[in-house]
């Protein structure tokens, strides 16, 4: 394979802060099983893709833990396989923190110039979710003869968020217009936080850009570049469902979404599935009093309660009687006999006592924070 | 020079043909047969393996290893692949002057008495791939060791019914075996073998070769070797082992089995943290269950898509149920898929099979009034034809 992966993994770790108190934003859990990296991780492996340099700054001990080895994801390797590039240390004051993409590819050069030396690199955002093979985008990307392909998706215009790239193109997909934290209108397209970059050049913009300490890469870096007609993008779009996580409520929304059929069976394939770390819990348990319907419910979880339209991760009790309705409750949360919820996010390891009520808003869920009793 | 050394390995005999699961064991060994929602039966065995603390595990396969070695590979899921011990697949294989299948149980140790060797092993724990159960062994070995024994055998009450077919121990007061009958007719004890041996591995190394130089021997652990322990008095100690203990080598057994994992007592003790059984995960999503869909009383493994309606049933990785079809007493192996409409209850349909529109498999007792009745068992990897019915106690 010609090209490396490297994946950023906070983005979006302010927005999240819910969830991001003591996890990167990586490893905010999905999907009754999954952490948002898997899904561009899953990607990457499925495409061939060997080399994989994770960036990390803060929190990533629980991300660490998630990618162990990485054999799950194959990438256990002698030559090549995931590496985790936290941030360098020095006495360097601005080597600790990373204030934007730069910064954190800082960290990546070393791995880039001496360990993983294929011809393109693949920069990933790992808040994406979707199921794509990179391997057209980087044929796409040589045909083009472009600096730069960004992946994208094309907007309906329905989207009320802002994007961080909204892009227009000629006809042959050659980008014309391109704007920041910009919302998108109807044929517009929507950066995905992925870009195609041939590695020497990406380490020439690395060397000098931080050297001017200059930090914002898509800013400073793409959208300068651009503007002054010295940097060349090619757009390559995504047609199959892609789902964000960028703030709470789209993690609501997103993390539901997959209940709908349709975005189920274009995110989870047979040819290339997602990998995630294995527990090794025992299968679920339903119990004769329960009633669930339109749910995602892992292995481990023991309901005897009534769900409707939730996600459940691992080892998830739903009490006698209890109610859930529009939640996703994560791994190994309890809700205890007669409680109701609707639309709440719980995370991981909270009790939700007896009887206990809590409803949010489908615009607006509560959120239970990590280990929480309520 | 010093030798490295084992305290305590593990020797599985996995070769079984498991003939009395008809069509599940057609194409593969017993050990292999899925059990429990994600499992297969050799899960138990290795995962109480790394669970007692034994890190080498010598696999005796033989009888349609092929889903068996896959599965098993480097030890991985079990935490089994090691520099120095692990699990290691050990097929029988051609020598110089022989070329033999294991010819039994006993035979299968000897012939591989060199890999026993190079681990250098006080012990050797002598285990089967036929039954489900959680057991410490190396609560077990402490036993063997107090009581200073060359050969331990863990036994379990059973009724005097069941004695007739199974190996039983006479005890003394000091748990010391004093009689082995292979079925008796007329039980003495109704302490039955349940085929878990710990052996000092430097007397049983004496004792299979001795064994094998005898051309009327039938080279078993039951029938010869420890018949000869008694005879030469060896210090032979029966281990009293309580808990759930079964033996899934027939079709009712097997699908009892999975029932129980339905009991909310949880007899097995399957949730336990401390004590978990492991097995080889293949990447799945989370189960879906659509609008309309009714699962209770029911345990569910990953990978399910379920829009129909499923009681008191066990569905393994990958099943998906149709709208309209119903599920009640079911055993499900992994990846069939049950069409709209189709009735499939009572019965143990196999991996990968399709049960066609309106197909009706196996039935409720009570609802069966002509004939014997019993469950129906669909084989692996077949299609039951839209509309056609599988009888009680039919095997296809």
């Amino acid at each position: 394979m010609k090209m490396t992966g490297i994946i950023f993994s906070e983005m979006y770790s302010d927005a999240l802060k819910s969830f991001t108190q003591d996890r990167n934003m990586a490893a905010i859990p999905f999907g009754g099983r999954y952490r948002l990296v898997d899904f561009v991780l899953s990607n990457m492996v499925n495409s061939g893709i060997l080399n994989v340099g994770v960036l990390a700054k803060q929190h990533y001990h629980s991300l660490m833990d998630h990618l162990g080895n990485s054999q799950e994801w194959d990438l256990n390797r002698k030559n090549g396989g995931l590496q985790l590039l936290p941030p360098f240390a020095t006495e360097d004051a601005n080597a600790g923190g990373s204030r934007g993409k730069l910064d954190e590819l800082r960290n990546a050069l070393d791995y880039l110039e001496t360990i993983s030396k294929t011809p393109y690199v693949l920069l990933a955002d790992a808040y994406v979710l979707c199921n794509i093979d990179y391997r057209a985008a980087l044929a796409d990307h040589i045909a083009s003869g472009c600096d730069i392909t960004m992946l994208a998706t094309k907007e309906a215009g329905d989207s009320q968020g802002k994007f961080v790239s909204v892009m227009q193109t000629d006809s042959n997909h050659k980008v014309t217009s391109y704007a920041l934290d910009y919302p998108a209108k109807p044929g517009d397209y929507a950066s995905m936080g992925h870009m195609i970059i041939s590695r020497e050049f990406l380490i020439n913009v690395i060397r000098d850009y931080t050297a001017r300490g200059i930090y914002d890469f898509t800013r400073d870096f793409i959208q300068h570049e651009f503007n002054r007609g010295r940097l060349s993008i090619n757009l390559y779009e995504v047609d199959t469902k892609v789902l964000r996580v960028r703030d709470v409520n789209e993690y609501f929304q997103s993390s539901l979404a997959i209940l709908d059929d349709d975005v189920a069976a274009a995110l989870f394939r047979g040819d290339r599935p997602i990998h995630t770390r294995v527990t090794d819990e025992v299968p679920a348990y339903y119990g004769l009093d329960c009633q669930v319907e339109r749910s995602v419910i892992a292995d481990g979880c023991f309901i005897d309660g009534s769900v409707e339209n939730c996600v459940l991760s691992r080892g998830v009790k739903i009490g006698k009687g209890a109610k859930v309705k529009n939640c996703v409750i994560m791994q190994g949360s309890v809700v205890g006999e007669g409680a109701c919820l609707e639309n709440v996010i719980v995370d991981k390891w909270v009790n939700i006592s007896y009887g206990a009520q809590l409803r949010g808003l489908d615009s607006n869920p509560v959120v239970i924070r990590k280990g929480v009793t309520v | 020079m010093f030798q490295r050394k084992k305290e305590c390995i593990a020797m599985l005999l996995a070769g079984g043909q498991g003939s009395r699961l008809y069509v599940l064991t057609q194409d593969t060994a017993k050990p292999a047969v899925p059990f429990g929602g994600k499992y297969r039966i050799i899960d138990f065995p290795l995962s109480n393996c790394i669970n007692s603390g034994i890190d080498t595990v010598g696999v005796l396969t033989q009888y349609q290893p092929l889903e068996l070695n896959d599965y098993i590979g480097n030890g991985q899921p079990w935490d089994l692949n090691r520099n120095w011990g692990g699990a290691h697949v050990l097929p029988p294989y051609t020598q110089s002057k022989t070329e033999s299948w294991y010819k039994g149980t006993a035979n299968a140790i000897y012939q591989n008495i060199a890999f026993v060797d190079r681990y250098n092993p006080e012990y050797v724990v002598i285990l089967g791939g036929d039954h489900i159960y959680k057991m410490d062994y190396s609560k077990m070995l402490q036993f063997h060791k107090e009581k200073g024994a060359e050969c331990t055998i863990a036994v379990m009450p059973v009724s005097m019914e069941e004695a007739t077919r199974m190996g039983i121990m006479s005890t003394d007061e000091n748990s010391a075996v004093i009689d082995f009958e292979e079925k008796p007719k007329q039980p003495k004890s109704n302490l039955a073998s349940m085929g878990i041996y710990i052996f000092t591995w430097s007397v049983l190394r004496q004792y299979l070769i001795a064994d094998e130089a005898d051309p009327t021997s039938e080279n078993d652990f039951g029938k010869n070797i420890i018949p000869n322990f008694l005879k030469d008095k060896r210090p032979m100690f029966a281990y009293s082992f309580e808990g759930y203990w079964k033996d899934v080598g027939t079709l009712d057994s097997l699908w009892d089995a999975n029932m129980d994992l339905l009991d909310p007592k949880d007899p097995i003790n399957m949730r336990d943290p401390s004590f978990r059984i492991y097995a080889r995960n293949y990447s799945a999503p989370a189960t879906r269950l659509g609008s309309g869909a009714k699962v209770t009383n029911s345990f569910v493994a990953e990978g399910c898509t379920i829009r129909g309606c499923v009681e008191h049933s066990v569905l393994y990785t990958g099943c998906q149920i149709e709208e309209g079809a119903v599920i009640t007493g079911a055993v499900i192996m992994p990846n069939t898929i049950v069409r709209r409409g189709a009735n499939v209850s009572y019965c143990i349909v196999g991996e990968q099979c399709v049960v066609e529109e309106g197909a009706k498999i196996g039935e409720h007792p009570e609802n069966f009034l002509d004939g014997d009745w019993g469950i129906a068992v669909v084989g692996h990897q077949r299609t039951i034809a839209a509309g056609s019915v599988v009888k009680p106690k039919e095997i296809v």
